[in-house]
This record gives structure tokens, sequence and C-alpha cells, in this order.
């Protein structure tokens, strides 16, 4: 009964995955495993092979795919646990990998631990980054680096009333890009060039937890250093492509390394007790960041003359950063909970910068920029949840956020003496926020929630952060052992003010709907619909030339209008084929299908407003349907063949490039465990 | 501050693991030729997970593979807090009745969320990442533990969760699921990535960059920072010349986080629209005087200015331009 209960869960749980044809995740072998003395050991490794065939913009793809061809161990699962929890030197390891070998997105978890006396965890990931030259650059930023992320935590005394913890992490991105430089002329193109990423950020951490009268305390000590060293050179010699532009790249080359780091404490203390409990926390980060920067540009300027730029920049930046949550719990009553937390945070970014500019020989000389930048935030929060009775059950909260953002501009000539001058800034927000559920349980399987927010910013950073807004949130579940249904609805509306050109207001509403449903052992279905409509509509000012031989003035007639309304399917069936086969079939499909117009902009509109209406709304179609068998050949091997086909499909081609693509993916592999 | 974090480095790991060894031999003596089948408790209601195996073999045959196996293979802990019992209370009434829900004290099947959450945190409570459990989202919506969680048929290596980590999250917030569709998204269908990357599913810390105390339940990087910091370390400045809506209002400002229709989870198409709509001059920004309308050297007309990242290619923050050009 447990091994079939377990087989369903697990059917289940592949069903409701957005499908990625491999690694396959039927089992094979017993899940009991085998006994080796006092050990008991399972293990299970899919070996095999992926290919591809990629039609269209291969860049697009990698973006939005990219899996390669080769050999890969696409899984695998190991697992020793002692069975009296009294083994010699572990009592358990689990590690569990996938797509080691060549795939783009590699991860490994291990886990350690003797009870009572240590427990050592370690996840270690890969992941190749690609970002084709794509439209929002111009087609000009590329990038094809890979990022490895790593983690260790190693406990001491995991049972013990102290506690140690000792950590590592570990994050690099190396590889090429390609990015832009702007030269010579203050609205001269962007060129590209070359870029050799090279960043490193390694963190330690040691902390310790301490039990004592019924309180425990959490201290941690961290040191985190962060390297880039990234170069930038030419990317060959580099012409203009603007029409009248005679401005040639012809030498560059720029370094600039930052080396930085972010010390910091952690403490905490924490205590429930029957009525009550409390949690207390202090973070103190100082982080600093010490940069130089080195430019050498050579080439011609955009009116045909010999043009050079020189650039040595040099300094420092401190982030200093304070931090502290309190949270009071009251527990008087079985059905009612009061939690009421206060937080703060001081955010302050100081930064020094010695900039130095030669231009065709010309020394420009140094200046001495100094920019502060602190954001002081205290939050309240007060919730009170109640359940009325066995099936109704509400809760409210109020939410006050007083929020402080200073700046000091400030520069200097060292050339001149008493030149250095400076502003103060001061922004002062307050938001007040209520908020308001309910949930019911009229039946056992069934269950409802509903809530909403309201809030009021008195005066927001930016024209579209959140000012004068509400969210409703509606969901409606019934399960059943073999039967999951679901659907829910959220709203959330935002309006600002009118300031100057700006009167933004933003609108985005999300309905959705699963099923799944798994009426016998041999056969699962699932099936989910999403649609998420937003439409946003912003003032707009900007400089534009009307003709092209005018000069440019300020528009301010415009709005910027988007509209989306993106429609996401997804099916999955599976079939048991007896006793030996396993049969899935799926099918995702993500449309967005804008506001229903057939064209980018109508006829006869101006170049601007043509321009403005092309990217109103991004109609696109994304779907991927697959296919996958896994064949039980023997009591412990599996034989798997899938194929997964893509296509990505843009109506209009935005700003004039064709990103689309369509590309079939395959594999074959063994599965076995032993 | 290499020297300083060398010498707290040597001090404060040597002497723990000096403790740890001296602890961990104390604890091994002790331990040492105690059996894992625990013995009938003296404790009155108590009858110790013994009993529990001759009806329940199905889960107590492979328990010695779950993490609350410590409780009984420690042999120290008090009858309340050992194997079947410390969970599910104890269960005399339940073998006197030969079986049935309703005399298991602790039958979590019939138990409220609070009552769930409550027997839960009786050994979890203390945990620095379920700090603010009490107030979280899920615990308002009467998520209890066992929603998430399956003690007795976790398919997964840690944590027992009662289905691999995305499918869990996915079988209630199906909309995200629909964002990690789209093309542009983080990789965590993939396997790449896993939401407790950048959420803590039992509630958060208030954002150090949020108002409101949102966005909720989001696992903030060490620094009290948005999460995305955690991997996109490049990002993290300080920079000279940072971008104060990232700095302030978080990353959120321009990108959508978990997948888009666009490219590099913009908001957006394209960047010309996403600039413009804050720098247009409403709004109050950190100069008073609205957010800087963009230069009249500008032309929206020439390709060159709609591609605005063309040119200001350090927009999360610049060391060297108060532009981001370089």
């Amino acid at each position: 009964m447990g091994r079939r209960l377990l087989l369903l869960l697990a059917t289940i749980g592949v069903l409701e995955a957005q499908q990625v044809v491999a690694p396959t995740p039927e089992q094979v072998g017993s899940a009991r495993g085998d006994n080796v003395g006092d050990y008991n050991i399972t293990q299970s490794f899919e070996l095999g092979y992926r290919f591809k065939d990629v039609f269209g913009d291969e860049g697009m793809y990698r973006s939005a795919v990219d899996m390669g061809n080769g050999l890969r161990l696409l899984s695998s699962s190991f697992s020793i646990n002692s069975k009296d929890g009294h083994g010699h030197y572990f009592d358990e390891i689990t590690l569990n990998t996938i797509g080691l070998g060549n795939d783009n997105y590699q991860a490994a978890i291990l886990r350690i631990q003797k009870n009572r006396l240590y427990r050592y965890d370690m996840t270690w990931r890969l992941n190749a980054y690609f970002v084709p030259g794509l439209t929002v650059a111009g087609g000009e930023h590329l990038e094809d680096t890979i990022r490895r992320i790593q983690d260790h935590d190693l406990t001491l005394l995991p049972q013990s009333h102290y506690r140690f913890h000792l950590g590592y992490s570990r994050n690099t991105e190396n590889g090429p890009a390609l990015t832009t430089a702007q030269e010579f002329d203050a609205s001269g193109v962007g060129f590209p060039v070359f870029e050799n990423v090279k960043r490193q950020w390694n963190e330690f951490r040691v902390g310790a937890d301490l039990d004592f009268a019924g309180f425990r305390l959490t201290l941690q000590r961290r040191w985190d250093f962060y390297k880039d060293d990234t170069p930038l050179s030419s990317d060959g010699v580099q012409v203009s492509p603007e029409p009248g532009d005679q401005s040639v790249l012809q030498q560059f080359q720029r370094s600039q390394p930052v080396h930085g780091s972010n010390p910091g404490w952690l403490g905490n203390l924490f205590t429930k007790r029957r009525l009550w409990g409390v949690n207390a926390r202090l973070t103190y980060n100082s982080g600093t960041g010490n940069f130089a920067l080195d430019e050498l540009a050579l080439g011609i300027g955009m009116f045909g003359t010999a043009a050079s730029r020189q650039i040595a920049v040099g300094g420092d930046a401190n982030r200093p950063d304070l931090a502290g949550d309190f949270s009071v719990s009251l527990y008087p009553s079985e059905r009612l909970t009061v939690v009421n937390n206060t937080s703060i945070s001081s955010d302050r970014i100081d930064g020094q910068s010695s900039y130095t500019e030669a231009d065709d020989g010309l020394d420009l000389g140094t200046t001495i920029y100094f920019r502060y930048l602190a954001d002081r935030l205290v939050t309240n929060s007060t919730d009170v949840n109640y359940r009325v009775n066995d099936w109704f059950g509400i809760y409210g909260g109020y939410h006050y956020s007083d929020r402080l953002v200073s700046t000091i501009e400030g520069q200097g000539l060292p050339a001149f003496a008493n030149s250095f001058s400076s502003s103060l800034y001061q922004v002062s927000n307050h938001e007040n926020a209520g908020a308001v559920g309910l949930r019911l349980r009229p039946l056992k399987p069934l269950t409802i929630n509903l809530d909403g927010e309201k809030g009021r910013a008195s005066y927001p950073l930016t024209p579209i952060s959140a000012s004068d807004y509400h969210t409703i949130n509606g969901r409606v579940m019934y399960r059943l052992k073999n039967l999951q249904l679901s659907t829910s609805y959220k709203q959330y509306y935002n309006l600002n003010p009118p300031m100057s050109f700006s009167n933004f207001s933003s609108h985005s509403r999300s309905y959705n709907a699963n099923a799944s449903w798994t009426p016998r052992s041999w056969f699962a279905l699932d099936a989910s619909y999403s649609k998420q409509h937003l439409d946003t509509l912003d003032g707009l000012a900007f400089f534009s030339a009307l003709t092209p031989l005018s000069a440019s003035q300020l528009q301010t007639g415009f709005s910027s209008l988007y509209i989306s309304n993106i429609h996401s399917g997804n099916m999955g069936v599976r079939l048991a084929l007896g006793k030996r086969a396993d049969l899935y079939a799926g099918y995702t499909i993500t449309k967005d299908t804008g506001d229903g117009r057939s064209a980018a902009a109508p006829p006869g509109a101006t170049p601007l407003q043509t321009l403005l209406d092309s990217v109103q709304t991004f109609p696109l179609t994304y779907h991927s349907p697959l296919a996958r068998l896994s064949i039980r050949i023997a009591p412990k091997i599996r034989w798997n063949a899938g194929w997964q086909y893509y296509d990505y499909a843009e109506q209009f081609n935005l700003l004039g490039y064709d990103q689309n693509f369509h590309a079939h993916i395959g594999y074959t592999s063994v599965l076995w465990s032993f | 501050m290499i020297v300083s974090m060398a010498r707290a480095a040597i001090l404060v790991t040597t002497l723990p693991i000096l403790w740890a060894c001296g602890a961990a031999w104390a604890q091994n003596q002790a331990v040492a030729g105690s059996s894992a089948t625990p013995p009938a408790p003296a404790a009155p209601g108590f009858v110790g997970s013994n009993a529990c195996k001759t009806c329940h073999p199905d889960i107590f045959l492979n328990f010695y593979k779950n993490a609350h196996y410590k409780s009984i293979a420690s042999g120290k802990e008090p009858p309340e807090r050992t194997g079947c019992e410390g969970c599910h209370g104890p269960g005399q009434a339940h073998v006197a009745a030969r079986g049935g829900k309703s005399t298991i004290p602790h039958a979590f099947s019939l138990m409220q969320p609070k009552q769930v959450l409550d027997t839960c945190l009786g050994c979890h409570a203390n945990d620095f990442n379920r700090a603010n459990i009490r107030r979280s989202e899920h615990t308002l919506n009467g998520i209890a533990c066992t929603s998430c969680h399956s003690i007795h048929h976790s398919p997964t290596p840690k944590y027992l969760l009662a289905k691999q980590q995305r499918d869990l999250c996915y079988s209630c917030h199906g909309n995200i699921r629909a964002q990690f569709d789209m093309p542009s998204k983080h990789r965590v269908n993939e396997g790449f990535m896993e939401c407790s990357d950048c959420h803590n599913p039992h509630g958060a810390f208030a954002p150090t960059w949020g108002m409101g105390q949102k966005p909720r339940m989001i696992e903030q990087a060490l620094g009290n920072e948005d999460a995305c910091l955690k991997c996109h370390v490049d990002k993290r400045g300080p920079f000279v010349y940072e971008h104060p809506s990232v700095a302030i209002e978080g990353c959120e400002i321009c990108h959508t986080p978990h997948g888009s229709m666009n490219a590099k989870l913009l908001r957006r198409p394209v960047v010309f629209t996403l600039c413009l709509e804050c720098h247009n001059g409403g709004g109050s920004g950190t100069r008073n005087q609205g957010v800087d309308i963009q230069s009249a050297r500008h032309n929206l007309l020439d390709p060159k200015f709609q591609f605005c990242t063309a040119c200001h290619v350090r927009i999360h923050g610049s060391n060297a331009d108060e532009y981001f050009l370089r």
C-alpha cells in the first residue's frame, strides 16, 4: 500500500512539472535498496545522448533553450544510510546530480552526516549563460559565459544545545562577451568591443547557535570578497553604421578592475513560549569596492578628423548597511495569533571617484566626484490571524512604512582651490496599507482563500512605483487523493498621481486553472491554463527631431501604452503500458496575443507615432510538444528515448530583427540502478 | 582585513572543532552499545515505536532513512520527543483501541493548520529561517507544514518534501508556473535553480528595498539585499554612481523575476520605453525635481538612441560615469 502510494505521489509529481524532455523521471529498481553490512544503499544512473537540430536564429535558441549535442550523465542518485543510526564515520550520504558531462545546466547536491556529530551540505551548479545580440541592445550585446556556483555548509553538533557552523560559497563567471563603448563624440554610436569576463566572488562564514533558558542565540560572522578583472579590447576596426557619421574606432583597450569585500555580522535571538514568542535580529555589513579604470581609444571622429581619448579613473565606494527586525507574537488562545513586526534598515552608499580625461592630446584635467545615497526605511506591521471555527478563518493586517532617501552630489576640481561644491536632496515617502483575508473549508477537500490589500504611498520614488494600489487574490482548491482541481485569480492595480508629464497607471490580472487526475496507477492527466493580462499607460517626455535635418525638440504629447495578454496552456498525459513501458506526451504553449492588432503600427502614421505604436504590444507564440518512452528491459534497467520540439515565433519583427527559430531536441538513454 | 579575518577564523573554527570532537567522543561513549531499537518508555501513555512497528511496518522499515529517525537513534530524547510518539503523541489509547485515527492524539490529517504548525514547531521553532513563519503568507492562508512536507512518503532527498520542490510550488502557484514556460526565464524547470534559492516558504524578514514589507517571502542575500544579488554579484556594488531606482526599489523595477516574453526578463520588449517611463521628468526621483529627462542631444527617431544600453552599458551602477557610460 505504501509503495503504491509512493508511486502515485511520484506520478503526480512528474506530471506537475513543466516538461523538459530529459532526464527521465521514471524510477527503476527497488526503492528499498540493498543492504551492505549496517548500511543500506540505493543508487541509479541515467547515461544518455542528446541531439538537437535548430532552424532559424540559433542565438535566440541558445537564449531560450540551449540544449546541445553530446553524451551526458543525465541524472544520478546515490544514497547510503546507516540502519541503526550509529554509523562509524557517517550515517547518511546522499548525492544527486543532473546534466553532468556537457549539459548547459548541471547540478550536484551532496549531504553527508553523522547523527549528533556533523552535517555537511554541498551544492554545486553550472550554467552556460548565452545572450545573443538582442534587439534590446541593437544586436550588439552578446554573452557566452559560464557561471559556476558552489555552497558548502558544515554544522558541528547539529543536535546539541550549541552548534557551530562553517560555510563557504563561491560564484564565478568567465567567458567572452561583446559589449559597446561610446567614444569620441557625445552623440556618437556605441562601438562593439570585446570583453573577457572574469568575475569571482568568495564568501566565508563562521557561526554558532546557543540554546539557553528557552532562548536561541544565533551569531554569524561572514566575509566575502569580490573581484572583477574583466578587460575590454578592440573587436577589430569598427566603423560607425550611421549615415553621415565618419567615426571609426581603430584601437581600443580598457582595464577596469574592481576589488571589493562585504564583511558582516548577524545576530538573532529567538524564543517561543506557550503564549508568546519573540524574535530579534540585527545585521551589519560594511561593503567596500576599490576600482581603477584605464582606457585608451584611437580613431576618427564624427567629422572625419583624427581622434583620441584617454581616461583614467580611480577611487572607492563604501556601503555600511544596518538592518534590524523585532517581532512579538502572541497566542492568547488556540484560535488567535497576533504578530507585530518592526523593521529598520539604514543603507548608506558613498563613493569618491577621481576622473581624468585627455581628448586629442588635450588634458581636460581631473575632477573629483562624490556621491552619497542613503536609504533609511522603517516599517511596522501587525497581522492578526483568527480561526472562527473549523471551517472558517479570517486574518487582517496593517502595514506602515516610512522611507527617507537622501542624496548628496558633490564635485571639485583639484586644480582650483575651494572649487568643491555639493547639493543635498531628500525624499520622504510614507505608505499605509491594510490587508484582509478569509479562508473557508466548507468540505474537507475544498479550500477557498480570498484576500485583498489597499495601500497608498505619499511620495513614491519613481513614476511607476507603487502609489495608490490595491490587490485582490482568490483561490479555490479541491483536493482528493487522485484528483486535484484549483483555480485562482490575482489582480494588481496601481495608479500614480499626475506629476509633470507623467500619469502612470497599470492593471495586471491573472487567471489560472489547474487539474491533475490520476484515476488509475497506469494513467494520469495534468492540465493547466493561465491568462495574464497587463496594461500600462504612462506619460512620456523625450527629444526627437520631427524631420531628419531639424533639431531635436522636447516631445510631451505622447504616451507609452503597453498591452500584453498572455495565454499559457500546459497538458501532459502519462500512460503505463503493461508493467514494462511508460509513455508520456505533453504540450506547452505560451501565446501573447497583444491587443489583437494585425500590424505593428497602422499605416499612414507619422514616423514617431509609428515607432511608439510598434512597441505597444509584442505578440509572440512559443510552444513545445514532447513525447517520451521509457521501457523497463530488466528489473533494474530502463531504456528511454524522447523528443521535444520548440517553436518561437514573433508576429512582428521587433525593430526589424528576425529572431524566430524552431528546434528539434531528442535524447536516448539507459537508466539503471545497482 | 585578511589578517583579522584569518585570526578570527582560526579562533572561531579551531575551538569549536576541538570542542565538537570532545563532545562527540563523549556522546559516542554514551550511546555505544545502545541499540537502535528503542526501549519501551516508562512515561505514562507512551508505548514506544516498537509497538507502532507491529501494525505499520511499511512506514517503520524505511524510517531509518528519515531525518526524524535521529530521535530514536539518539536514545537520549524523552518519550514525547522520540520516534512515532514524538510527533503523534502517546500511543497507548491507539493501541488499546486496536487502531483508528481518532485515538491518535496528533493525527495530522485531522488537525487544523495551526495545530499542525504548533506540533512541528515544538521541535523546529528555533531555526533561524523559520523565525517569521507565524506571519508568513502561507500561514495566514492556512498552509500548514504537511501541505508541503510528507514525513513518511517523501520522494526528495532533502527536507522531506511531498514532491519535487518546483512541482510542489507549481501545484498552488499556477500563474508562476506559466511564467517559467516563457522564452526568457530563470532555469528552474531545467533543474539549475529552485524556488527556495530566492524564496523562503516559511516567511521572510522584511525586505530592505521595498515599501510595505513587500515583496514578501523573499529569501534575502546575506547583506539584506535583493535575492537576485546572491548570483548576480556583479550588480551588487557599492558603486559611486548607483542607479537609484535599482538600489532603492530593487531589480523588479525593470525586470520580472520568474519569466518574461521579453529578452533579459525585461518588463518591456524594448529598452527605450522602459527607460522613458521613469525618465520623463515625472515623479519625485532622488533630486526632488523629477527623474531626469533624457538629454536634448538624443533624437528618438535615430535608431542608436532607441537602444539606450548600447551606450549606457553600466546601467546597474558605475564607478566612472554618472550616466553609466563606462
